[in-house]
C-alpha cells in the first residue's frame, strides 16, 4: 500500500513524515520518528501506556491513525522533559519510587501531565479518575498519585535520601 | 581482621530512589520491542483457534509466495522439535495435534508486521476437531480426553525457583485418570479421631479462577545469528541464565553458543521465568539469516500466555468449641492448563503448615485441561491457598466467637514447628505482624465503622484481616565488585532489575565495603559476561544475590586493605576506611586513598594486582517472610459492589535495605491480588476459548478504584540475610483475597468462598441469605457435630 506524507507538529518541532494509511499514530510515532518512549501495552486502548498529547489533551495513540494527527501537534513524553532538566512531575516521580518496571510510567506521566494543565491543583480523586485510564502492575499506583500531587503542589514533598 | 565499616556510610537503610529513574521517566528506558537493528524482521505466529484437535494438513505455500514474506515455519520444517514438549519452551511448533487455543501452529516473518499478518490469513489448515477437557473435575475422571501426548513427565522443576517446600515429593503420575500428571499427598496424627472428638465442623469449597500476572509489557524477543552460528538473544525475562538454558535445550545448542541480554523487562511476577518465544524467534532468526523481533499481543498473552492455574480446595477443618485445632483434610486440585507445571506442592503443603494441626490428610492433584499451560504468578498458589486456609480459620472463630487475632496468633506455627511435609520452620515475624496489624486504629476501630452507617443508607460496612506466610525461593549466584582507579566501585551481577533491587544491592556494597553509594554503580550484565545469577523470582534477589553482592564486597575490602597494609607497613587489624581512603587507627594523617590503590591496580608496570571482589554462593537456610493485610470495605447490599475504603499492609522485611522499594514491592503486590480479589479472572466457554481476551473484559484494577495503600515495615532479622534482611517481593500479594472475603463477611454476615468476588456473586449471596431460614440456623458449610 503507498504511503503519505503526513506533517505535523511533533514535540514542538515540524516533522513530515511518511505513513502507510493504515498505519497508527503510536506505530509512526516508535517505528517512523523513532520516538519509543510510547508503549503498546495493549494496541486496544485499554492500558495507557501509549498515551501522548494531541493538541493538549491525552489520547491513546494506538487507536489513532497517524494521518489523523495531521496539522496538529504532538506531545511525547521525550518532549515532557529531558534528563537535564526534567519536568517536575518526572522529578517527583524518580523521588517518590514510582517507577518500577517504568512500561507504564510514560502513558501515565503524559495523562498526569495533561490534568495538571486543566487542574493545577487535583485532589487525591481527581488525580485518580485522570490516571484510571493508566494501567500499572507494579506499584498500586499509591506513589504515583502521591508524586503527582507533590508535583501540583497538593501532597507532601518527598525527599530523596541521601 | 575487622570486617566491619568503621563509620556509618550512606548505604543500607536508606530510602534511595533509584538511579535509572530518569531514564525511565524521560521514556529513554529501552525494551526489547523499541530496538530496531538494521534489516529487523517482524514476525507473527498463527495460532490454534480450537482448544483440541488433529492438524490433518498444513498448506504455506500462498503465504510463502506473498511479496515481503522472508520465512514461513511450520513443525514440517523444524525436525528437530520434540513431539512429548515437557516445557512450553519445548512446544515451539504444533505437531499433529493442538491442545489449546492460542498453541502456535505456524510461524511467519516479514518486512513488515502488517505483511506477517497477511502471511498469516494465507495458510491453509485443515483440523479435525476433537473434544477437549474444559473441566478440571471433569478433566480428572477416568475417560476424559487425554491431552499430554503418553509418556510425557511431569514438570517439578520451576517450583524450585519460588520456594524450598516445593522440594516435597510430589508423585508424577501415572494417576487414577491420564490427565490427574502429579499427586501429594500429606498427612499427620489421625485425622478420623481429629474429627470424632471435635465440637465444630466447618467444610467449604473454594475456587480461585485462572488469572494472568498482567505484567504491562507483553512477551518480546529478538534475535540475531552472526555468521559464526552465534546466536544472540535480547529479551524479556526475570532470568537470563535459566532463558539460556532453555533455548539451548529447546534448539540443541551449546550454551556458550547462546548469549541471552537482558533488556529491561517490563514486568514478570512469574510469567517471565519460562521461555515461552524465545525459541520460535531464534528458529525464524536463523532461517532468515537477518535480524527478527516478535512483541506478543495483549490478546496472546491472554489466550496464551502462562497464567496462573485455577485453583479448587476443598477444606474440611475440625475443632473444639475452646477453638483447640483437632483435625483438618483438605483436597487440592491445581489446573495446569495443556503442560504440567511443578507448582502443586507449594500448595498441598502451605494447606497443612501455617497453623499447628495436630491431624490432618491433605491430597493434591495437578490436572491437565485443553488451556495454555500455567507458569508461576508471585507466590504461586499462595494468595489462593491462604484464600481458604485464612477464611476458614475465620469463621471457626466468629462461629467460636474468638477473637480473630488471638485465634490465629494461638496457633500460628513457631520455629522449629514442623511443616506439613517436616521440614522444619525457620524463625518468622507472623506474630509480629499480626499484633502490629491489630493495633492499627483501622482494626480497634472496626465497630464503630460498622455501625457508621453506609452510604446511600444502603452500605454495609465491615473491616477484615488475613495473615499470608510464605518460604521464599534459592538459588545459586555469583557477583564481582571492582575497585576502579578513580576509587569508586562497579558491582556486576546477572540480575535483572525489574522493581529497583539494583539499587539495593549497591547499598549493600556501600556499607559492606565503607563508600557511600554514590561512589557505587551496579551494572546487570549478560550471559557472556555476568557471574552466574538466578532469577529475579521466589522473592530471591536481596536474600541470595544481595548475599553475593555482600561476600564480593567484603572480599574487595579485604583485598583493598591488605594492599593499604603492604603500601603503608602497617597492620592490616590497625586499618579503616572512611571518607574514600584507608586510614590508620590512632596515627592521624598517614593513610591511602582509595583511587590510589586503584590506580596501583591498573598501572603499567605494576606490582600491585587489581582489586576484585568475587563471591559465588549456594544457599541452604531459609527465611519465611509473613505480610498482614487489613481491608476497611463498604458493600452496597444492592449491588453487591465493594468499595475499598482503606487498605494497610504489615510486613516483616527482616531488615528493609531500602524502605522505598520495600513499600513499592507491598503496595504492588497487595493491588495485584486485590484484583484477584475483586475482578480478574480467565473465563472460557465450553469449548474452551477465552471469553474475555483484552483487558477490557480481563479487569485489572485502576487507580480510581484503590484507596492509598498504607504501608507498615516490621523488622524481624534474617539469620543469613544480608544484613538480616528478608524476601519481600511475594508475601504482599497472599493475604488480601482472605482480609476481603472476611470483611465482606463482617459487612454482610455472608461467606463467599469463590473468586473474583464480583458485584453479581455478593448480590446473589445477599439474596439467597436474605431468602435462608431462621439466623439461629447453622450457616452453609458448618456441623456442629455435638
Amino acid at each position: 500500500m503507498p504511503k503519505h506524507v503526513l506533517s505535523c507538529t511533533v514535540n514542538d518541532e515540524p516533522v513530515e513524515v511518511l505513513v502507510r494509511p493504515y498505519e497508527t499514530l503510536l506505530d509512526a510515532l516508535r517505528e517512523d520518528l523513532g520516538l519509543t518512549g510510547p508503549k503498546e501495552g495493549c494496541g486496544t486502548g485499554d492500558c495507557g501506556a501509549c498515551t501522548v498529547h494531541l493538541d493538549g489533551q491525552p489520547v491513546a495513540s494506538c487507536l489513532m491513525l497517524a494521518a489523523q494527527a495531521r496539522g496538529r501537534s504532538v506531545r511525547t513524553i521525550e518532549g515532557l522533559g529531558r534528563r537535564d532538566a526534567l519536568h517536575p512531575l518526572q522529578d517527583a516521580f524518580v523521588r517518590h519510587g514510582a517507577a518500577q518496571c517504568g512500561f507504564c510510567v510514560p502513558g501515565v506521566l503524559m495523562a498526569a501531565a495533561a490534568l495538571l494543565a486543566e487542574n493545577p491543583r487535583p485532589t487525591d480523586e481527581e488525580i485518580r479518575y485522570a490516571i484510571a485510564g493508566n494501567l500499572c502492575r507494579c506499584t498500586g499506583y499509591t506513589k504515583m498519585v502521591a508524586a503527582i500531587a507533590e508535583a501540583a503542589g497538593v501532597g507532601p514533598v518527598r525527599e530523596g535520601e541521601p | 581482621m575487622t570486617m566491619k565499616t568503621t563509620r556509618e556510610v550512606k548505604g543500607v537503610g536508606l530510602s534511595i530512589p533509584r538511579p535509572d529513574g530518569p531514564e525511565k521517566v524521560t521514556g529513554e528506558t529501552r525494551y526489547v520491542a523499541d530496538l530496531t537493528p538494521h534489516g529487523l524482521l517482524h514476525a507473527k505466529l498463527l495460532r490454534s483457534p480450537y482448544a483440541h484437535a488433529r492438524i490433518v494438513r498444513i498448506d504455506a505455500r500462498r503465504a510463502r509466495a506473498l511479496g515481503g514474506v522472508r520465512v514461513v515455519l511450520t513443525a514440517a520444517d523444524v525436525p528437530a522439535l520434540k513431539r512429548k514438549a515437557p516445557t512450553r519452551a519445548h512446544a515451539v511448533l504444533a505437531i499433529d495435534r493442538v491442545v489449546f487455543v492460542g498453541q502456535p501452529v505456524a510461524a511467519v516473518a516479514a518486512d513488515e508486521p502488517a505483511i506477517a499478518e497477511e502471511a498469516l490469513d494465507l495458510i491453509e489448515v485443515e483440523y479435525d476437531v476433537l473434544p477437549a477437557a474444559v473441566d478440571p473435575l471433569q478433566s480428572m475422571q477416568a475417560g476424559a480426553p487425554p491431552v499430554a501426548d503418553a509418556g510425557t513427565e511431569a514438570d517439578t522443576s520451576e517450583a524450585l525457583a519460588h520456594s524450598g517446600v516445593a522440594a516435597a515429593k510430589a508423585d508424577a503420575g501415572p494417576a487414577r485418570a491420564a490427565n490427574v500428571t502429579q499427586q501429594v499427598r500429606l498427612q499427620r496424627g489421625d485425622v478420623a479421631q481429629g474429627f470424632a472428638a471435635s465440637d465444630l465442623v466447618i467444610e467449604h469449597t473454594y475456587r480461585v479462577p485462572m488469572v494472568h500476572q498482567g505484567y504491562l509489557e507483553p512477551h518480546a524477543v529478538l534475535a540475531q545469528w552472526d555468521r559464526a552460528g552465534l546466536l544472540t538473544i535480547w529479551t524479556s525475562t526475570q532470568g537470563s541464565f535459566n532463558t539460556r538454558s532453555e533455548v539451548a535445550d529447546v534448539l540443541g545448542l551449546p550454551e556458550n553458543r547462546v548469549r541471552v541480554i537482558p533488556m529491561e523487562c517490563g514486568g514478570g511476577f512469574g510469567g517471565k521465568i519460562r521461555a515461552l518465544c524465545e525459541p520460535v524467534t531464534a528458529l525464524l532468526a536463523r532461517a532468515a539469516g537477518r535480524p527478527v523481533r516478535y512483541v506478543m499481543t495483549r490478546r496472546e498473552e491472554l489466550e496464551a500466555g502462562m497464567p496462573a492455574p485455577q485453583v479448587i480446595i476443598r477444606l474440611k477443618t475440625a475443632v473444639k468449641r475452646d477453638g483447640t485445632l483437632m483435625a483438618l483434610e483438605a483436597d487440592t486440585i491445581l489446573e495446569s492448563g495443556a503442560l504440567s507445571s511443578a507448582v502443586l506442592t507449594m500448595s498441598g503443603v502451605f494447606l497443612g503448615s501455617l497453623y499447628r494441626w495436630p491431624s490432618f490428610d491433605i491430597r493434591g492433584f495437578e490436572v491437565l485441561t485443553h488451556k495454555p499451560s500455567i507458569a508461576a504468578y508471585r507466590a504461586p498458589t499462595a494468595p489462593q491457598t491462604t484464600f481458604a486456609i485464612d477464611s476458614q480459620m475465620e469463621q471457626i472463630a466468629r462461629r467460636l466467637n474468638l477473637d480473630p487475632v488471638e485465634f490465629r496468633l494461638r496457633h500460628l506455627v513457631r520455629e522449629g514447628d514442623p511443616m506439613a511435609n517436616g521440614q522444619p520452620w525457620q524463625g518468622h515475624g507472623g506474630r509480629e505482624v499480626l499484633r502490629r496489624i491489630a493495633e492499627h486504629p483501622l482494626w480497634t476501630s472496626r465497630a464503630e465503622w460498622s455501625a457508621g452507617g453506609g452510604t446511600n443508607g444502603r452500605g454495609l460496612r465491615g473491616t477484615g484481616l488475613a495473615l499470608g506466610g510464605w518460604i521464599p525461593g534459592l538459588q545459586p549466584t555469583g557477583a564481582t565488585v571492582r575497585l576502579n582507579p578513580d576509587g569508586s566501585l562497579g558491582v556486576l551481577t546477572g540480575q535483572v532489575d525489574i522493581a529497583g533491587t539494583n539499587i539495593a544491592l549497591a547499598q549493600i556494597a556501600a556499607s559492606a565495603y565503607g563508600v557511600d553509594i554514590e561512589q557505587v554503580r551496579i551494572t546487570t550484565g549478560d550471559t557472556d559476561s555476568a557471574p552466574v545469577t538466578g532469577l529475579s523470582a521466589g522473592s530471591k534477589t536481596i536474600y541470595t544475590v544481595g548475599a553475593a553482592v555482600l561476600e564480593a564486597a567484603r572480599d574487595a575490602r579485604r583485598q583493598t586493605l591488605e594492599i593499604a597494609a603492604a603500601e603503608m607497613e602497617a597492620s592490616i587489624h590497625d586499618l579503616e576506611i572512611e571518607d574514600g581512603r584507608v586510614t590508620v587507627r590512632g596515627v592521624p594523617g598517614r593513610s591511602i586513598t582509595l583511587a590510589q590503590i586503584g590506580k596501583k591496580g591498573n598501572l603499567y608496570m605494576s606490582k600491585v594486582p587489581p582489586v576484585l571482589g568475587a563471591s559465588h554462593l549456594a544457599f541452604s537456610l531459609q527465611a519465611p517472610a509473613f505480610a498482614a493485610e487489613l481491608a476497611r470495605i463498604e458493600v452496597d447490599a444492592e449491588t453487591g459492589e465493594v468499595t475499598l475504603h482503606d487498605f494497610v499492609v504489615v510486613q516483616d522485611a527482616g531488615r528493609a535495605i531500602n524502605p522505598l522499594g520495600v513499600e513499592g514491592q507491598m503496595q504492588g503486590g497487595a493491588v495485584q491480588s486485590l484484583g484477584m480479589a475483586l475482578t480478574e479472572g480467565l473465563t472460557f466457554d465450553e469449548d474452551g476459548r477465552l471469553t474475555n481476551p483484552s483487558l477490557l473484559d480481563y479487569r485489572m484494577l485502576t487507580a480510581a478504584d484503590l484507596p492509598r495503600i498504607e504501608t507498615i515495615i516490621v523488622e524481624v532479622p534474617s539469620p543469613a540475610g544480608p544484613f538480616g534482611a528478608r524476601g519481600v517481593g511475594e508475601p504482599p500479594i497472599i493475604p488480601a483475597p482472605a482480609a476481603v472475603a472476611n470483611a465482606i463477611q463482617d459487612a454482610t454476615g455472608v461467606r463467599i468462598t469463590e473468586l473474583p468476588l464480583t458485584p453479581e456473586r455478593i448480590a446473589m449471596a445477599l439474596l439467597a441469605s436474605r431468602a435462608s431460614s431462621s439466623p439461629s440456623a447453622a450457616a452453609p458449610g458448618e456441623v456442629s457435630t455435638r
